[in-house]
């Protein structure tokens, strides 16, 4: 194994370091140190860099190589001693193929990153009413945990969830209505769903600078619903404009988060987090307004890979992307079947 | 005439089998092959024109029978297809199967067009040219007259318009299917290039089009070579019959499963990728696990040793499978994949996607669930019957 003498904790303090006073000078450098940290420790991660020669010594941070989001289900991505591992979570395993790992030696510097992310992206920090679970009542979620990272922040935080982590909708009506000052309601796509659903055309209305933050897609209900008519139901259903939603694309294997305010309004993201959009054919940056896959580049994520692949579309934007997802609308349909359906169709079963 | 066309069974396929010459990948339609599919499937090849002895009984006492019973078939007088953007080879083998039998159709194509349907529409003789009718959308009318509708598509389409259809109208969906090949022995690597073919037609959008090549690793093959052979195959069929452009999702789609499986071979033997260099044209991935993964389809093809037992293999597929391309193409060979649950189809590896006009789709009969019938009992102690005296159908020429 090729040594380093870089060590996990001089680079977590450096990028500590960065999230505080971040100059973004410093980002391909800090890049760079935490990708030649990685190769010289992540066994798997090295395996596949060196692959190609070109992505042995990356001069640049666009060159560092980026492991597919799939290879957490494949391999253990950790640049620590296996012993070291305090936690760990889990991706969803919504496509049917198991699930990914993330592991972790040290959270703290995952929750400064949660913080300083929110903070940089221009969030509000008022009241939230949380309709997901804490951590301690799901170990493994990586959205759990950072809304319990998040109750650090200013503004009181109340997990509006029952004792097995349900959302409790009756418990977040008497809540809202009785609330004076503005509130934040946090909770997945499908979990506000299930809201609207359960308020079968009632209306909420929110005190004025209330906002609604959002997470994740709804395709597990099984029912096509766009996000313009997404978005309109909840503008409808809590008197508020689109502009008051927040969308956080964030992922397991990722220890940041990118946040866009509004409908196909781009996603921006702190200084430590930068995302290129690939082209497929060529796999280069695609020009503005251009579609292809997101590439992630996170500084926080030193203990696995900086630098990771999604299966994500999106349209390159002057000061971010703006994000399609995994669009089902584009894959090839008919009468063979795609690997998403059958997935999608296993899930259904299962 | 009650619509329908004055042509009898025999006529129809002599004008038919003048347009399916102008497609060759439809295979060679010969008058008897359409004739002996009716004669296959409605048990006589005019019992669309005529009435004809279905059976006897009541014997007297000489022996003969009493009763003889007759019938006819009678075929919807128009067929709505909607048709899937796929390939054209099920669209026209859908309306070969419609007009043979009499109907007037109406074809909803994709919204993506399918030319093909057009081009086969303009080849045919009068008056079958104007037994079809062609749109994108679906004009209310169509749903309302069609006696039988044959759908086409993907689990959502096939559920719409089974919700659309009245009790009285006939249902025949056709939704998704995949398909896969196994090489039983092939020391000489022959078969790469049949292979090759029967994945990048229609760019392996077909139900008939392989997503997985399992090879009997028997001692003169091995599946890892195999794999390599079908590469450069895959690569010469892209030279001179070039993949379609695809939008950005598809070719991400390649693009992923392309890095996830670089990683995979990284960090595990049991892995290998080859593929077109610079573009997503082609894929071929090396998998040593025999559970069947599905492609992401444009060219992406997956080959596994073949197990000693398919079954748990084929198992998350068992109710999509269609067909099987095996090589060589024995009887004995065929026989022993029969036993799969699913399949519904074994054929010679290269020629998955051009199945004969008289295939079992997805193992089911094709003309025989459109058609109604009309029985006839004559007491043979009256006057035996003449056919040609017998009341005909209104859909047909009367003789």
């Amino acid at each position: 194994m090729e040594h380093s003498l870089e060590t996990i904790e001089s680079l977590e303090r450096a990028v500590a370091h960065f999230m505080a006073r971040p100059d973004l000078a410093e980002f391909e450098s800090l890049a760079l140190r935490i990708y030649r940290f990685q190769f010289a420790n992540n066994t798997p991660y090295r395996l596949f860099a060196a692959q190609n020669s070109r992505h042995r010594s990356p001069s640049r941070w666009e060159d560092i190589p980026a492991v597919p989001q799939d290879a957490f289900k494949h391999a253990t991505l950790i640049a620590f001693a296996p012993s070291a591992i305090t936690s760990t979570f889990r991706t969803s395993g919504t496509t049917g193929r198991g699930h990914g790992l993330h592991h972790f030696r040290d959270t703290t510097l995952y929750k400064k990153s949660i913080i300083h992310g929110w903070r940089a992206c221009g969030l509000p920090e008022i009241r939230r009413l949380v309709l997901i679970p804490p951590g301690h009542l799901a170990p493994h979620s990586s959205l759990s945990h950072m809304m319990s990272a998040l109750e650090t922040l200013r503004g009181s935080q109340q997990f509006v969830t029952d004792d097995n982590g349900a959302p409790n909708f009756d418990r977040l009506v008497t809540l809202v209505q009785s609330a004076v000052e503005p509130v934040m309601i946090m909770g997945t796509a499908l979990t506000f769903l299930h809201l609207l659903d359960y308020l079968d055309g009632r209306i909420l209305p929110l005190p004025e600078g209330s906002f609604l933050w959002e997470t994740g897609g709804y395709k597990s209900l099984r029912r096509s619903l766009p996000k313009t008519e997404f978005y309109a139901a909840l503008c409808e259903c809590f008197g508020i404009s689109s502009y008051n939603i927040f969308n956080e694309y964030g992922m397991t294997e990722l220890s940041s988060q990118f946040y866009a305010a509004g409908l196909d309004q781009p996603h921006r993201a702190p200084p430590w987090l930068r995302a290129r959009v690939i082209a497929p054919d060529t796999s280069h940056e695609c020009a503005i307004g251009d579609t292809g896959f997101l590439r992630i580049y996170d500084l926080a994520n030193i203990g696995s890979v900086l630098a990771v692949e999604t299966q994500d579309l999106a349209v390159r934007h002057e000061s971010g992307f703006v994000l399609l997802g995994r669009d089902p609308a584009a894959l090839p349909r008919g009468c063979s079947l795609s690997s998403e359906e059958l997935l999608a169709r296993a899930d259904l079963t299962s | 005439m009650n619509g329908g066309y004055p042509l009898l069974t025999h006529e129809i396929a002599e004008r038919l089998v003048v347009a399916t010459a102008k497609f060759p990948f439809l295979g060679q339609i010969g008058v008897q092959d359409l004739l002996a599919l009716v004669e296959a499937e409605l048990g006589h090849g005019e019992i669309l024109d005529r009435f004809c002895i279905h059976h006897s009984y009541a014997r007297q006492e000489n022996g003969k029978p009493a009763i003889i019973q007759m019938a006819k078939a009678v075929p919807p007088r128009s067929i709505l297809h909607v048709m899937s953007g796929n390939t054209p080879h099920a669209a026209l083998q859908s309306l070969i199967r419609g007009l043979l039998l009499g109907a007037h159709n109406f074809c909803k194509l994709p919204s993506s067009g399918l030319p093909e349907v057009a081009e086969f529409r303009d080849a045919l003789p009068r008056p079958l040219c104007h037994e079809i009718e062609l749109a994108t959308d679906l004009p209310t009318k169509w749903l309302d007259e069609a006696e039988a509708v044959i759908v086409f598509g993907d689990d959502e389409t096939i559920a719409h318009f089974r919700k659309l259809v009245r009790p009285d109208q006939i249902f025949v969906p056709h939704g998704h299917r995949i398909s896969f090949a196994v090489i039983f022995d092939d020391p000489l690597y022959e078969s790469p290039r049949l292979a090759a073919r029967d994945v990048s037609l229609y760019d392996q959008q077909g139900c008939l089009s392989p997503h997985v090549i399992y090879v009997n690793e028997n001692g003169s093959i091995d599946a890892k070579n195999y794999a390599e052979r079908l590469s450069y195959a895959m690569a010469d069929f892209n030279r001179h019959t070039p993949r379609r452009k695809l939008d950005a999702a598809s070719a991400a789609m390649i693009t992923n499963i392309r890095t996830s499986y670089q990683f995979r071979a990284a960090n595990n033997h049991g892995v290998r990728i080859w593929q077109s260099k610079d573009s997503t044209d082609w894929t071929v991935i090396y998998e040593e696990d025999p559970m069947f993964t599905v492609s992401c389809l444009n060219r992406v093809v997956f080959v596994k040793p073949l197990p000693a037992s398919l079954a748990p293999a084929l198992f998350p597929v068992r109710r999509n499978l269609s067909a099987v391309g095996i090589h060589p193409a024995t009887a004995q060979n065929g026989r022993l994949l029969a036993r799969y649950q699913g399949i519904s189809r074994i054929c010679p590896l290269g020629r998955m996607q051009y199945p004969p006009v008289t295939w079992h789709q997805d193992g089911g009969q094709n003309l025989a669930p459109l058609v109604r019938w009309i029985d006839m009992e004559c007491d043979q102690r009256a006057k035996p019957p003449k056919t040609d005296e017998l009341p005909l159908g209104g859909l047909r020429k009367v003789v």
